[in-house]
């Protein structure tokens, strides 16, 4: 299976995290920009959207990956990456902890 | 100011980082904790941010490279992700003097380490590219998937524990004990990072602890950073990066000891 090389496979999982950092990049950046000039919340909430688009790039990069090996119907990846999907978000909904 | 101040932190430890390897994260939480006064949890749950971002940028590049084993750094990502968000529910309960003791050792650890080696961060393997100038990697089979889910999930524990990649625990795993070629092997784990850093970073997010007005501008500056290392990386005698990177780790591993000792109250 390894020594398999799928260079298409391997195009669209690196545009995901490509596509992820530069959008995160430009919307932080935003953020930053604006703070200079408006006060209030408005480039907090920015800066904040970035952040939380870049914790959601990995788990859209783990839903893609999936979505690929269950379209190869290679169903044993596809499980595996329903699997750690099913991690991340796990831990986004029981995100309980002290203060 | 103050956001410039990190930006620019955050620029020098994206381009370090890519120079020698050594993700930011190691520098970014012990600079957060001791100069800027974050507690140490909220200065890894920051810095995890751009730890995502890095892993994020430099695996887009080895997936082009055609060098990420997807199915096995998939396969192991149960484990590290599973370990990082144990461990990040975890760092809920501990205590900050016993983080940053932690945090020392791993820093001394890591020094040594790189020192013991003569200043190389890595094993170093050439693999010879064929006569389209492109990369060869040699056929093979991963080996030993229950040891390797098990180193997996200690990496992934101390991710989650101290905001770190766990690469210096993959990547010899996988080469030794796995039979993974290095540079596949360096690839995967780099590409896993950002699973496993996203799986304890949400869970630091849901606590608070990861302060958004710090960690926006150190991710700009390490995405820079890091873009500018990559094409600095050719051109640059690494060696004299790493001794720069060993003298840093250690000062701050020091700058931790004494800030421990005198019971946390020097900033």
């Amino acid at each position: 299976m390894s020594e398999v090389r799928e260079p298409a496979f391997d195009r669209v999982v690196a545009l995901v995290l490509r596509v992820g950092a530069f959008t995160c990049f430009f919307v932080m950046l935003t953020g930053l920009l604006l703070g200079l000039f408006i006060h209030g919340s408005l480039p907090e909430d920015i800066e904040r959207a970035g952040v939380l688009l870049m914790l959601a790039t990995p788990v859209v990069r783990v839903l893609v990956a999936g979505i690929l090996f269950l379209r190869e119907k290679d169903w044993r990846y596809g499980a595996i990456s329903l699997g750690v999907l099913t991690i991340l978000l796990l831990g986004a909904v029981f995100g309980i902890g002290e203060h | 100011m103050f956001s410039a101040l990190l930006l620019v932190m955050g620029f020098f430890a994206g381009i370090l980082g890519a120079l020698t390897g050594i993700g930011g994260g190691v520098l970014l939480t012990p600079i957060l904790a001791l100069h800027f006064g974050i507690p140490i949890r909220q200065a890894i749950g920051t810095s995890l941010v751009a730890v995502i971002t890095t892993s994020a940028a430099s695996s887009s590049v080895h997936l082009q490279r055609h060098t990420t084993d997807i199915r096995l750094g998939m396969t192991l990502e149960l484990a590290t992700a599973f370990g990082a968000a144990v461990t990040a529910y975890l760092v809920g309960y501990f205590n900050r003097n016993v983080l940053e003791g932690l945090f020392a050792g791993f820093l001394l650890y890591s020094s040594i380490t790189i020192l013991a080696r003569g200043g190389k961060l890595k094993d170093e393997e050439t693999v010879p590219p064929n006569t389209n100038g492109e990369t060869v990697i040699p056929p093979y089979e991963p080996q030993r998937y229950p040891l390797g889910l098990a180193a997996s999930l200690v990496a992934g524990g101390l991710s989650g524990l101290l905001g770190i990649g766990g690469g210096p625990i993959k990547v010899p795993v996988m080469f030794i004990f796995m039979k993974v070629p290095l540079m596949v092997a360096t690839a995967t784990s780099n590409f896993m990072i950002g699973v496993t850093a996203a799986a304890s970073a949400i869970v630091y997010y849901r606590r608070g602890d990861i302060l958004v007005e710090i960690a926006a501008p150190l991710a700009v500056g390490v995405f820079l950073g890091s873009l500018l290392g990559a094409r600095l990386a050719p051109r640059i005698q690494t060696k004299y990066v790493v001794y720069l990177l060993v003298a840093i780790m250690l000062y701050l591993a020091g700058h931790l000891c004494v800030h421990l000792l005198s019971g946390g109250s020097a900033a």
